[in-house]
């Protein structure tokens, strides 16, 4: 089927209209959507959360997302994985919580609609994986609803392994009460064409939110990215950092928003985008906004690309190391913040595995 | 009466009535007309050679063809209608003094603008005579073999160098307003200077304000040679007044190989004016080109100067602060491409806003695949006195090289109140202490200005401060 | 006997809702030179800020006076002109404002009246010089960039150029080497005449030893629980501030 969306992972201003970054314009044929093989959750602390595989949430009382509302209309009209998970007031939920995907000939597209809601001082860690067949199209499209209530705290990690020829879509709207905390971690490791979106609306006071995203572009690959928080809360905080390595013909575009709204005093907001470009044919593209309505906030960001440093370089080659390990080592550090979110040791190997084996059919290194 | 006259007498020439897609501005659709005719009155006036004449038609077909930018402050309150009355040749619309407003008025008080500037910077007649002083400077530079007329002289004089450079930088298809400056630019000045030479005296526009139709579609061109050097200052800090209210000029300078050109603005177009102004820079091979910009008037602003970095090593370096007040939006920034290896690019910026002011600051650093070793570090700082305001930070970066280095950080905050208690411990009151922050916040900026246009540029934040000019 | 210039008396401050200085009193003649020492979090730091008239330090109750007029609820700015100057421990940095302009603008609001800039920079030149403070920062940002012992010496250089008749000083001697503590002992003394007086708020000694204390006082928790001589500096040494026994 046609995947056509016209305005996806929009910029909240706009710029220049001859950069083209004000938004993404996604037209991809991809597998017909059917029905998906059961997945469960699974984890220690699924005896006390309650789950549903059936959502019948009004999306009008949802928060924004993201890469949008023509986006998330879309999931929600495909649909093939639906899933509600509440985790109750008070309830701590320390070991964390696993969901497994595995796309294959039979199972070609994933569209899922998740709703995680987690009540007064409640916590609860999901880890999600997209992995799939080699050799086959595959489309996974991702709409996730992070509600933290008052005092909760969720944290979110998304590691996506999906063999090229797939198209990954993750669509993310997050709404933060009093006190609550959300953390998200994506790792964008596969996939042809990733789109990911996260927005996240700091609505109670001292509300936080971090977001720790790798990505990798090797080949053709095609990155866009579209974050955007939102404080309104007095004192809220959120920090982002988004570590990238581009190498081969890949091109990356990312979209990075804080908008202080007038009220938010006390918030501080702080953003940090670090890509390595290691070969000619990339093109890296960063919008890194601050949008300030408030006087009493305080605001930063950064965004630096470039080569490895030399000196780092020169530094290792004097231990033994060729050019090519040095690069590679420097490339498992630059990802090792992110990765070491992740709550399950197999799964960080696995992750590691993933980025060596990709790393040594790169020709550059 | 006498425009109806014309009016009718043009609408026989010309039945060429454009149409106009902008659903955005009814004013524009409705517009009494901006005409083919009147773009000929006009060339026929200044005794365009021909090929002006044509170029300023063709620019007029392009303006009627374009969209006016949605992606920026609103331009709802520009009236075309004006803009046309007074780019009209043989305009009888001159201001009387008693018309100019008593801020605009207060203002040339408080900073001490002698009276018979105040009449010139008003727009009310052209009787200042700097034209002494603009004199004097001439014959000192004449001697150096410089070049340095108004704009209509320079087409007369050296129509070919004109020619080769007049609106290449800038075309007429580049954006609307473009388009009309090429239609109906006038009055402006060319500089030219040779190569080797160095300008030792900075050049200041200052001395051209008293050209007729003054100031609204100026058009600067700039050329220095291989290996020569200037300083040339356009604007100066007192409000400039007109009740046409667009400001649509051109900017284009040419530094070529080994030369450097250092270009500082102070702007402060009175606050009703719609400033959409395009300055464009070609750098060329081991130049250098370098803006100090200061922005604090109009009451919307649309302002990026563009480098093009094309040879190799050629260098970019941009300061620049935007002071945003009441009722105001500056929406300024600073556009780099680099197309050339190991070129460098340095671009600080300083915004504040204040009293429901609100400032934009939109930058784009491009990079392409033949900016091997390139470098580029843009700095960003805003700093929001209230919470009326706005200050909006809108970078983009787009690299298409591996081999670069580029680097970009952005802050934004309040003046804190430790700060203030410090400075008040030390006897300075509240207000004091908050002027001598904001000073000291575009300091970076007043230092590259030559000394009377830094001490003019820090009386108008203390003005701006206490709340005190409009 | 001397003059009284600085009277506390059952000084309430709270910051933040939290209860700091919880009855405070002192008194502090012309001429006098005082210590104040205490473990950390005993509210040093808030008496040197109230003292100043720190918006954040909210007075819930007591008064100060100086020179016998009520400030209790003066600006700080007015304060400053009543020629009380407080040395801050983490000076403020004043990115585009040079040490020499900022001291200029100081002098002039303090004194109220336009200084003559010649004798002006004569005075900052032989006033560096004497700190050991080279030139050269004369020009530099206030204490942008400066190491902890320069911005010290640029807190007591502003002390010598504004002559206040009260100097607080917060932390004056930390992360100074001995050379800086030796000199910026000297200019304290220089300072210190018959007229004017020294309020040292400290939990380390070193500057101490340049100096001729009349009394030294010793805060625990808002309050002080303690009043002596110099000799009370060494009680302090040898038993430390829980040991003290509070006669």
């Amino acid at each position: 089927m046609l995947l056509e969306l016209k305005e996806v992972n929009k910029l909240p201003v706009k710029t220049f209209r001859w950069l083209g970054a004000n938004k993404l314009n996604i037209n991809e044929v991809i597998p017909d959507i059917k029905p998906f093989k059961r997945v469960e959750l699974t984890g220690e602390g699924v005896k006390d959360i309650k789950v549903t595989y059936h959502n019948n949430k009004e999306s009008e009382n949802m928060p924004p997302t993201g890469m949008g509302d023509e986006a998330a209309a879309f999931i929600c009209c495909h649909k093939n994985r639906e899933m509600t998970v509440t985790v109750p007031r008070g309830k701590k939920i320390i070991e964390p919580l696993f969901l497994s995907y595995r796309l294959d000939q039979e199972n070609p597209a994933l569209a899922e609609e998740l709703f995680l809601l987690a009540e007064e001082d409640s916590e609860v860690t999901l880890v999600i994986t997209y992995e799939g067949e080699a050799g086959t199209p595959l489309f996974h499209g991702g709409l996730i609803y992070l509600m933290a209530d008052k005092n909760a705290t969720i944290h979110l990690i998304q590691v996506q392994l999906l063999p090229d020829g797939g198209i990954h879509f993750s669509n993310i709207g997050a709404e933060c009460k009093e006190c609550s905390k959300v953390n998200i971690t994506q790792c964008e490791l596969g996939s042809s064409h990733t789109v990911s979106g996260i927005m996240a609306d700091l609505r109670g006071n001292k509300s936080e939110l971090t977001v720790d995203t790798i990505y990798f572009g090797d080949k053709e690959r095609s990155l866009d990215f579209n974050y955007v928080i939102n404080h309104y809360g007095k004192n809220s905080k959120s920090d982002m950092k988004v570590n990238g390595a581009l190498l081969n013909s890949s091109r990356k575009i990312f979209r990075g928003t804080i908008d202080f709204k007038k009220g938010a005093s006390g918030s501080e907001g702080a953003e940090g985008e670090y890509t390595l470009l290691f070969d000619k044919n990339i093109k890296n593209v960063s919008v890194p906004l601050i949008l300030c309505g408030e006087e009493d906030v305080s605001g930063k960001h950064a965004a630096n690309s470039g080569k490895i440093d030399e000196n780092k370089l020169f530094y290792m080659m004097s231990r033994g190391l060729s050019e090519g390990e040095a690069k590679k080592l420097m490339l498992e550090a630059w990802f090792h913040p992110a990765v070491n979110n992740i709550p399950s040791e197999a799964l960080r190997e696995q992750v590691f595995q993933y980025v060596k084996e990709r790393l040594n059919h790169v020709e550059s290194l | 009466m006498e425009a109806v006259k014309n009016k009718t007498q043009i609408n026989d020439v010309d039945r060429s009535i454009y149409d106009i897609k902008d659903k955005v501005n009814a004013a524009f659709k409705t517009s009494k007309g901006l005409t083919f005719g009147i773009v000929n009155q006009i060339s026929l006036e200044k005794n365009d050679p021909a090929w002006m004449r044509e170029f300023r038609q063709k620019a007029l077909k392009i303006y009627n063809q374009l969209d006016i930018p949605v992606w920026g402050p609103s331009l709802e309150g520009l009236n075309i209608e004006d803009i046309v009355a007074y780019v009209r040749p043989n305009t009888k619309l001159q201001l009387k003094w008693e018309e100019v407003p008593e801020d605009i008025k207060n203002t040339f008080e408080r900073l001490g603008i002698p009276q018979a500037e105040r009449t010139s910077l008003a727009g009310v007649g052209a009787q200042y005579d700097s034209e002494v002083v603009y004199h004097n400077v001439k014959e000192e530079v004449k001697r150096l073999g410089v070049i340095y007329t108004d704009m209509e002289s320079a087409l007369r004089e050296h129509e070919e160098l004109v020619k080769e450079h007049f609106m290449k930088l800038v075309t007429p298809g580049d954006h609307k307003f473009a388009a009309l400056h090429g239609a109906v630019w006038s009055g402006g000045s060319f500089v030219y200077v040779p190569p080797g030479v160095s300008v030792e005296i900075p050049l200041q526009s200052y001395f051209r304000l008293n050209a007729p139709g003054a100031g609204q579609f100026e058009h600067t061109l700039i050329i220095v040679d291989k290996g020569a050097s200037l300083h040339f200052i356009e604007g100066c800090s007192a409000p400039k007044y007109n009740v046409s209210n667009l400001h649509a000029g051109c900017v284009e300078l040419f530094v070529r190989e080994g030369a450097r050109l250092r270009y500082s603005t102070i702007e402060n177009w009175s606050k009703n004016m719609y400033n959409l102004n395009t300055k464009r820079a070609s750098v060329a091979k081991n130049a250098t080109m370098e803006w100090v910009s200061g922005s604090f008037g109009s009451k919307v602003s649309y302002l990026y100067p563009m480098s093009i970095l094309k040879g190799e090593n050629a260098r970019m370096e941009y300061t620049g602060i935007t002071f945003a007040g009441k009722g105001q939006n500056l929406d300024t920034g600073v556009k780099v491409v680099h197309a050339a290896p190991n070129t460098t690019s340095h671009m600080s910026s300083k915004s504040i806003s204040k009293d429901g002011g609100c400032c934009t600051f939109r930058s784009a650093v491009v990079m392409g695949k033949e900016a091997e070793g390139a470098k580029c570090a843009v700095s960003c700082e805003s700093l929001m006195l209230d919470s009326k305001s706005r200050s909006d930070t809108i970078p983009v970066m787009d690299i298409r090289n591996d081999n670069v280095d580029i680097g970009h950080e952005a802050k934004i905050g309040r003046i804190s109140d430790d700060t203030i208690f410090y400075l008040m411990s030390r006897g300075l009151s509240e207000g004091e202490a908050r002027a001598m922050i904001v000073s000291g916040f575009a300091e970076p900026i007043a230092k590259e200005l030559p000394l009377e246009y830094a001490l003019e540029m820090n009386q108008l934040i203390r003005l701006e401060m206490e709340g005190s000019i409009g | 006997m001397s003059e009284e210039l600085l009277k506390i008396s059952g000084l309430r401050v709270s910051i933040d809702n939290k209860d700091i200085l919880k009855g405070l009193d002192l008194s502090i003649k012309k001429g006098e030179v005082h210590v104040i020492m205490g473990p950390n979090g005993a509210g040093k730091s808030t008496l040197g800020y109230s003292i100043m008239g720190h918006p954040k330090y909210m007075v819930e109750e007591g008064s100060l006076r100086f020179e016998g007029e009520d400030i209790t609820y003066e600006r700080t700015d007015v304060r400053a002109k009543k020629g009380i100057f407080l040395s801050f421990q983490n000076p403020e940095e004043l990115s585009g404002v040079t040490l020499e302009s900022f001291v200029k603008a100081s002098k002039t609001a303090v004194e109220g009246k336009p200084i003559r800039v010649l004798a002006y920079r004569k005075e900052l030149g032989k006033t560096m010089e004497s700190l050991g403070m080279n030139s050269e920062y004369a020009d530099r940002y206030l204490n942008v960039g400066f190491s902890g012992g320069e911005k010290k010496k640029s807190e007591i250089l502003q002390m010598l150029m504004l002559s206040p008749k009260l100097a607080i000083l917060d932390e004056t001697d930390s992360g100074l080497d001995v050379d800086a503590v030796k000199i910026v002992s000297k200019g304290v003394e220089a300072f210190k005449s018959k007229n004017n007086s020294l309020l040292i708020i400290t939990h380390n000694t070193k500057i101490l030893e340049f100096l001729d204390i009349d009394y030294v006082h010793i805060l625990v928790d808002g309050k002080i629980i303690k009043t002596g001589d110099a000799s009370l500096i060494d009680d302090v040494n040898k038993k430390g501030f829980q040991n003290l026994s509070l006669r």
